[in-house]
Formats: C-alpha cells, structure tokens, sequence
C-alpha cells in the first residue's frame, strides 16, 4: 500500500539504512530487531504477554498518564515563549497569550486541560494497580515510585496553578500553603521555603516556576524511567496466574549446561521469563506499539476537543488585600480543605500523613500475592473494601469542597443558591 | 497480527488520524481567525476605494493586517484599541460608523503618549470587541459610558474649575455642599462612618453609584446613608466625580498637569498660598510687595510668570521667596493676576474673616452638612434614633451645650446612639471623634459658628 | 517466474482507502502542528518603541532650522517647505552625534559627517541614514525609521 512501500523504499536506502536499521518488519526476528534496536522503544520487550494488552484490564491509564505528560511537555515549552513571571507582568502575559499569539488560546487550553486530567488519571491509575493486586511482592518498590510520581504529578499542578497570577491562582496558593504550615514542627519552615518568605509574592512566583518548568518535570521524567524500566523488570504487567509460574528466580545450578547464555538468563532475581508459555506471548510490534499508538491518538483527539470548546479560566488580577469568599485550593486539595474546615491539625497535618503513610507501607504489609491480576478479587475483598471507602470518602469531601461550601466556607445548596444581585458593580 | 484484527487497526487509527486533523486544524483556526482582521480589511477596502490616485491605491492595497498597539511603559499599559479603531487620526473619517469614526480633540491628549484606556477604560490588551470594551466577567472596568467620560479628566487634573469639565466640576462642588465628607474620608479629610473613596471609582460602575446615592440601603443591605435628593444633572456630576476617584498612582509626567492653568486655578492658589500676606488687592492685604490690582497692565505675561518660576531672575533683590510652582501653577497664577480686572472676585482670605464665617468654612470642609443637614438644619434620617429617628439639628446647640461640652463632643464623638427601639438594630450613623483632624484653630472657629446658629430673637428660656 | 511475491498483508480496496485517508489525514495532522507551532513563535507585536512616530506640526520647525530629538535620536530638517529626518545615529558604533558648524560630529570615536550626512573622516562605514517623511492624516509629521530614502527624498508641503 502506498505509504508503506514509500517507506519500505527509503528504509532500504544507505540513509535510510542509517538511521533505522530494520525497516518495516516482515519476519519475527525482524519484529524483535525492531523493539530492541530502537533507543526509544526498547523500553518494551521484542514480547509481550497477550494479557497485557487487554484494555480492560489496565485501562492503559500509565501510558494515557505518561501521554498526558508528554503533552504538557509540549505546551508548556511552547508556553514559555512567551510567559514571564513577574508579579507585574504574568498576568499581562496571560491576556497577550489569549489576544495576540497565533493559537495562543489553544496552546493554554491544551495544557491546562491535560494537566487536570493528568491528575486525574494517575489517580485512576493508583487505583487500579491498587485493585488488580499489581503492588504486591516483586512489584512494592514500582509502587512506591508511582507513589513518588503521584505527588510529583500534585506538585506540578500546583505550582503551576499559580503562575497565571490571577485572583484564582493567588487564592488557591493561599490556601494550599496555609494547609501545608499547619504540619508541626516543619509546618512553617515548610511554608517559609515554599514561598521564599512569609507572603505569596514575587519570590513564591519564581520558586514555583523554577520547580514547575526544570524540577519537577525533570524529577518526573527520571521517576517515569525508573518506573518503566521496573515494570519490565518485575515481569511486565500483572497478570492472573502470574505468582505460579513466571516469577521465579533462577538458581545457577539448574540450568543446563550445554549452552551459552546471555545476559538476561543469567541476572538474579526475578526474570521476565519470556517464553515459559510461548502461546501467551505475542510480539510488541505490531500489538503493543499499534495499540500504544492508537490509545495516543485517542488522548490527543480527547486533548484537542477539550481545548477547542472550553477556555481555561483567567480572573481578575491578583489581588492581595481583596479575597474572592470563598477562597478555593485546587479540586485535588479541596477534600483536604473541607477536612481543615473541621480541624486544622487532624484534616489538615494528619489526614494528609496517614494517607501517604498508608500508600507507602501498603505494598509491605499486604504481602499476600493472593488475587494479582484480577480486578476485585475475592480473596483480597477486606482489602479492596477499606480502600473503596476510602476512595469513597475523598471524593465525597471534594465534592462538598466544590460544590456545596460557598461564602465563609457555610453550606450552600448548589441548585438552589440565587445568584448574588449586582455584585456590588 | 491477523488480516482481520489488522483491518480493524487500521480502520481505527485512519478514523482517529481523520478526528486529530479535523481539531486540529479547527483549533488552529479558530484561533487565527479573529474579528479584528475583518475589520482591516473592511477599512482597506475604504481607503481603496477613497484612493485619489493609482498610487495612492497601490499603497492602500499593501497595507498589512496586523495587531496595532500603543505602548505605555509609564502607565504600565498596552492599548489595542487601533486595531480596529484605525481612522482615530483621520479627520477625513469624521461621522463614519464605528469602529472607522475619527476620534475628535486629540491635540491636548496625543495617542502615543496617552493611549485609550486612561480616559476610556475597557481592557486595552484585548483584541475581541466585548473583551476590549471590558463587558465581560472578571474585568473591572468597563468602558465608561460617553456621558461620564468628564470622569476621567479627574484622575490627572484637579476636578473644581476644570474649564473642560464642567459637569466634574459641578459634581466636585456638590461633594462639598452636601456634606459627604461627614461620613465619607476622600483624600484623607473626612469622617469614618462610611467607607474611603479614594478608589470607588476603579470598583464601582456608575449604574451602582446612581442607585448608590438614591436610595443606598437598597444596594448596601443595612447602610447607613440617607437617600441623597438632588436634580437628576447633580446626581449624574456626582456620580462623575466618584468615578474619577480611581485611586490610580500616576507617574510623574502624567500628574504634571494637575492643575489646569486656568484663572479660576489660580483664585484657588492665591487664596491658598497665602499671598495676601505680602500683597494687598482690593484694598486688603500686606504691605510688603505692590499691590497687584492691576499688575496685568504694568508687567508683560513673560515677566510675571518668570517672576512666579523665580522671582531672583526678573527683580534681584527682592524679599519675595522662590515658591517651587509647576509650569502649570505659574501659568494659573499668572492668567488669574492678568484677568483679575475682568473678573468681580471676591476673595475669601482666612485672616480677614470673621471666627463665625471661618466656622462656616471648617463645616463645610469637614462635611458636616451630610449628617446635620445644610447649615445644620437637621432633616437626615437615621432609624431607630432617640433623637425622633433622626441626626439631631444643630441649630439650637447654643443652648443645649457650654464651649467646653462642645469641644468635648466634636472631638470625642459619641459612638453609642440611644435607641428607641433595643429589639431593632442600632441607629446606623453616629458622631465620629474628630479630634485628630479638627483641632485648635479649626476648632474654635467652627464652635464660635455652630454656636451663632441660633436664630436672632430667640429666647426659648431654658 | 511465478506470481510477484507479496510484500505485506493483503489490504481490501476498502482498508486501502481507510488507510490511505488515515496517513493523510495525519500527515496533516502532523503538518498543521508544525506549521501551528511555528506560528504561534512568531510575534505578532513587538514591545519596542514604535518605528514610526509624530513629529509635530509643519510649523512648529522653523525654515531652515535643524531640530534635535533626543527620544527618537534624529534630527529634523527643514528647508522653505521640505522636510527631511536624519538619524543621529553614529553608523560606526552608534553613539548619538552632535550638530557643529559643518555638519555633524561624533564624540565617541570622531566621525566627522557633512550637513547631508556623508562620511568626511573618521572610522563611521557609511552616511547616516535618512528617514521616510510624510504627512499624517491629521496633518502632522510622520517619521518612520523603518524606511530608509535617498537623501533626494523629502516631504515637500
């Protein structure tokens, strides 16, 4: 067909050979060439097994996450042609971004869309290696890296909601740092450092941009390796029937021995295994890497619709000595603010604590390798029980925080509330 | 792969490749697609068709369509307004439809020094029609409508006796006589009842302060404020000269022309720097310098406003001290000395008045009329009084209250209110302490006015 | 010889055009992001004083005067009733000259220029630059430093 025989074309060329060094595959060895020869794709093995592929299973909400990222790497370099921040001059930049720039609107609509849905998916991510058992023995080390990289992911939202510097991001600072100086003891040096003193000023807009455009993402990036290299290395996704019969390490003595072998056979620990059932495994090119391809399209075009057809917000300019009642964290953060409403130290310092204490001590307190594979095991149901209600009980806080607090954060009925008349304008 | 699952990829990643170029290329669009390239074309169109001569045309016709701006760095502002507004030069344009119609009287105010917001407000970044004129949600300031545009002037130049805004002036003055710095500070002089004005202009719409004033517990549930009765045009210039309190920092070149030269300015100046204490006029005054009634025939206008710029350079020797005027003051000074004898005026000088009449000016400067009525005659609501639910009258103080009670009360203020009714809420005015503000001086004179105004005759035999 | 071997899957006409219509539309895809990224890096506005200023009216530059304006570093010429503007801006190393007797003088390196701004000594590379006169709408003098002219160009009134 037209395309691919242009391709195959150039492939077979000195300058194509150069550069690919497999053309389109043709044969299986060619299949695995092309995984393993190419820097970028032999993050994934040349086979992968078929369960993998199921997008019922993992709903491919790592790889719509690291798309998302991938995404809002792009935007936000195109972003900083043309952001600067500077209390006096941010939000002017913002309008000029909206008014002037070629596409300017739609460049910060991508990006502000992906960055909520980032967070949102990782979330969704979390949950589901939480309910298919994918944190379990060999994998607690990965999940503790996702945990890092779910509060990497929380930090680069939040110290970019800031940079608009409108009265939206300044308020949501506001608060969210009060939430943070609440900790004891490192409460208020925490808050001091964030900022880069006692108010949310000029020095808290340079602190939050250098950790939002080279700290952060760069902390992300490496922990995305980390990531993904683990997954390769603790035998690929989970799967049903897995803690039968692939992993398991390989005592030196029991290999035969009248072949050579490689690197991988002979690594300790736990091994991929590939092919101990070779009707399961299936070659990555084309299945994986087309599905893969397909899915970014799918989160591109999701992206782009939502960038087309709704604006990023842009209010008011900041304005330190005039608070919009009520003044809101970010959604991600308003189930906390609801809980500091009740009690600063227990919603605000414990809450928090216990929720990333128990993500982090999970994987080494349920050991159990009963149920990995499975969405919703029944063996593991006490588990998955306890974690439901608590993903549960942050919803419903974060849907009280938005929608039914208003001003001096008293309880509004959302559908009944009239709207303020003339606003004092 | 088989053939089969092979064809269902391939149809899916070929519709979804059609649904990314599709938004893609719409939310490119969309983007670059703006109202404002329409309205360049329009006017090219114009001047095409306009064009006097084949040369004339071709230029027209190479005009590019660009984003035109006017950059204020001092005033911390871009205007965009030209955009679309592009014949706001061009006399030729006059009475066309807008956005092409010429914008009239703009010698005094160039664009490229002062843009279009400063006077007109609106979102100058903006290149969208409601954007740019501000009518949308989370932009403070709206375009201002026509009618109010003598708002702006107030925001650089001092609003009384602004020749080219009588309805500010007029407002300014109603300011005054009605009293509102009673309750209101401006400027830092007034009372404390009621909020600062220094910046309701830059927060309230004008729409918000007619209702304001007519009828205030309506926009501002528990207020205060009494319904203020005025003529429709007094209501309108008040609401003017709220609006230009806009509280906004003007640098230096911008505020140089605080005061207008103008004569009327220059009344206002020799009354308050106090000239007559060397210079007599009319009659009255020192001894020390000439009199000046008719300075305009004996000296040129070069010579008395270099004398006002440093009096050491036109009379060595002279005992008269260097002032430090702005341009603009010298020239007010100079056109009120050279037209004093066209005008029948009569000077208010403090030291030639009488303690009552000084009073009268420390209860008008101070505000008091907005709480005690005009000359004190009372007549202000204030509900749930004792005092017939009203602010009591001044008239029959001078029987009520020895000196030092006076003082005492002007100064300390009474903040508590006897209530006729405890199960209501409070009377919302009261009495503010003065005491900081209306001190010595001040405070003899307006205690030796308040007590005059008892009626002559009267002797109700307390 | 046999049939020709195949290459790669058996493709129906329908997935043909199916594919044929995804690869194109994604190249346009491909290529409406890279031509869109390209243009959302260019300016569309500049945040630099404007080349093109008012220099007043006519009359206020008297016959035969040479006006300094020091904002905009030229000098304004008039002769009975044409008008011309002069960049005083050194061609060597861009100092602002200054007007003498005989022309212009530049006190950084000295670079002597005659009244039409040609090069007499010193290390400037080329005359100052004359600029576009003309009359505004509203009958004042527009310099556009943007457009260079010949010294026989001028705004004749």
């Amino acid at each position: 067909m037209g395309p691919g025989s242009l391709w195959s074309w150039f492939a077979a060329t000195r300058v194509g050979r150069s550069i690919f060094r497999v053309g389109p595959p043709q044969s299986n060895l060619e299949r695995s060439q092309a995984m393993v020869s190419s820097f970028l794709l032999h993050v994934q093995p040349a086979k992968v097994n078929r369960h993998a592929l199921r997008a019922s299973y993992s709903l491919g909400l790592g790889l719509i996450s690291l798309y998302l990222f991938l995404i809002l790497t792009g935007t936000g370099v195109l972003l900083m042609f043309y952001y600067v921040p500077s209390t006096t001059q941010a939000y002017d930049r913002m309008k000029d971004l909206q008014f002037v720039v070629s596409a300017g609107l739609f460049v910060r609509n991508m990006h502000r869309w992906a960055a909520h849905l980032m967070v949102a998916s990782v979330m969704l991510h979390m949950c589901r290696v939480f309910y298919t058992g994918a944190y379990k023995p060999p994998r607690e080390f990965n999940w503790l890296v996702g945990v890092g990289l779910f509060l990497t992911t929380l930090g680069l939202s939040f110290t970019g909601y800031l940079l608009p510097w409108d009265q939206l991001a300044f308020w949501a600072i506001t608060v969210g740092t009060s939430i943070a100086g609440y900790a004891p003891v490192v409460g208020p040096g925490l808050k001091y450092l964030m900022l880069g003193g006692n108010i949310v000023g000029q020095e808290a807009l340079t602190r939050f941009y250098a950790l939002h455009v080279i700290v952060l993402p760069a902390i992300a990036g490496l922990m995305v390796a980390v990531h993904l290299f683990r997954v390769r290395k603790d035998g690929g996704l989970s799967r049903p029937g897995e803690s039968a019969d692939t992993v398991q390490s390989l005592a030196l003595d029991q290999l035969p021995t009248n072949k050579t072998y490689g690197l991988m056979e002979l690594a300790r620990g736990t091994t991929p295994q590939v092919g101990q059932n070779p009707e399961d495994e299936v070659f990555s090119w084309p299945h994986l890497i087309f599905r893969e391809l397909l899915l970014f399209l799918v989160v591109v075009a999701f992206v782009l619709f939502l960038a087309i057809f709704w604006n990023a917000p842009l209010e008011e300019l900041a304005n330190p000595i005039h608070p919009p009642n009520p003044a809101k964290a970010p959604w991600y953060f308003l189930g906390l603010q609801e809980l500091v409403s009740y009690s600063a130290f227990w919603g605000g310092v414990v809450v928090p604590a216990l929720i990333v204490t128990a993500l982090v001590v999970l994987p080494y307190v349920d050991r159990r390798r009963v149920g990995v594979g499975r969405w919703f095991a029944r063996e593991r149901r006490v588990a998955t029980m306890v974690f439901s209600v608590c993903v549960a009980a942050a919803i419903a806080f974060t849907v009280i925080g938005t929608y039914f607090r208003g001003p001096n954060w008293g309880w509004v009925v959302p559908w009944r509330t009239p709207p303020p008349a003339m606003e004092g304008r | 792969m088989d053939n089969g699952s092979l064809q269902r990829f391939y149809g899916w990643f070929s519709a979804l490749c059609v649904v990314v170029g599709l938004l893609t290329g719409l939310g490119y669009y969309r983007d670059e697609y703006r109202p404002w390239k329409d309205y360049q074309r329009r006017f090219i169109a114009e001047e095409v068709r306009r064009a006097a001569s084949p040369e004339q045309r071709q230029q027209a016709m190479r005009t590019p369509i660009q984003i035109q701006q006017i950059l204020l760095p001092e005033l911390n502002r871009v205007d965009r307004c030209t955009t679309c507004h592009l014949a706001a030069e061009d006399p030729s344009y006059g009475g066309y439809p807008q956005p092409l119609a010429y914008h009239p009287r703009h010698d005094e105010h160039p664009f490229d020094k002062f843009g279009c917001t400063i006077c007109h407000r609106g979102q100058g970044r903006a290149t969208t029609t409601e954007d740019a004129h501000g009518n949308v949600a989370h932009w403070d300031q709206p375009m201002l409508p026509l009618k109010y545009i003598e708002a702006s002037c107030g925001q650089c130049h001092e609003a009384a006796d602004n020749p080219a805004a009588p309805r500010l002036a007029r407002g300014a003055q109603v300011f005054e006589t009605v009293g509102c710095r009673g309750c209101h500070k401006l400027g830092g002089v007034g009372g404390v009842v009621g909020p600062e004005l220094d910046r309701v202009g830059a927060r309230r719409s004008p729409e918000w302060l007619r209702a304001h004033f007519l009828e205030p517990a309506a926009v501002t549930p528990g207020s205060g404020m009494p319904p203020q009765k005025l003529s429709e045009p007094d209501i309108d210039a008040v609401v003017l000269f709220m609006l230009s309190q806009t509280g906004e920092a003007l640098p230096g070149f911008y505020a140089s022309m605080k005061v207008i030269p103008s004569a009327a300015q220059g009344l206002h100046l020799f009354q308050q720097k106090g000239c007559i204490g060397c210079h007599s006029m009319g009659g009255q005054g020192g001894k020390v310098g000439p009199a000046l009634d008719d300075v305009g025939l004996r000296r040129k206008p070069e010579w008395i406003i270099q004398h006002f710029r440093d009096p050491q350079t036109v009379s060595p020797g002279t005992v008269m001290p260097k002032f430090g005027f702005t341009e603009a003051e010298a020239r007010a000074l100079t056109d009120f000395l050279l037209h004093k004898r066209d005008q029948a005026v009569a000077l208010e000088i403090p030291a030639l008045m009488s303690p009552v009449d000084r009073g009268r000016e420390v209860f008008r400067k101070y505000g008091c009329a907005g709480c005690h009525g005009p000359d004190g005659k009372g007549g202000v609501p204030n509900p749930n009084a004792k005092t017939a639910q009203q602010v009591p009258a001044l008239t029959y103080v001078a029987d009520g209250y020895t000196k030092p009670e006076l003082r005492r009360l002007i100064q300390g203020g009474q903040r508590e209110i006897p209530a006729l009714d405890p199960a209501r809420p409070p009377p919302p005015l009261y009495m503010p302490a003065w005491g900081t503000t209306i001190r010595d001086a001040e405070l003899d004179d307006l205690v030796a006015y308040l007590l005059s105004l008892k009626p002559k005759g009267e002797d109700l035999g307390f | 010889m046999g049939p020709t071997p195949r290459n790669g899957p058996v493709v129906s006409r329908r997935s043909f055009l199916q594919l044929s219509m995804g690869w194109i539309a994604g190249t346009f895809a491909a290529a409406a992001t890279a031509l869109g990224t390209m243009r959302f890096l260019e300016p569309n506005v500049v945040f630099e004083p404007a080349q093109k200023f008012k220099a007043g009216a006519p009359e206020d530059y008297p016959d035969g005067s040479i006006t300094f304006l020091e904002e905009e570093r030229v000098f304004l010429l008039r002769r009975g009733n044409t008008f011309r503007c002069l960049s005083a801006v050194c061609t060597h190393l861009g100092c602002t000259v200054n007007r003498t007797e005989g022309g212009f003088h530049c006190p950084c390196h000295g670079s002597v220029f005659s009244p039409d701004g040609v090069v007499e000594s010193g290390p400037a590379p080329k005359p100052l630059t004359w600029f576009l006169v003309t009359l505004s709408k509203d009958s004042r003098l527009l310099v556009d430093k943007g457009q260079s002219v010949g010294i026989d160009k001028y705004l004749i009134l």
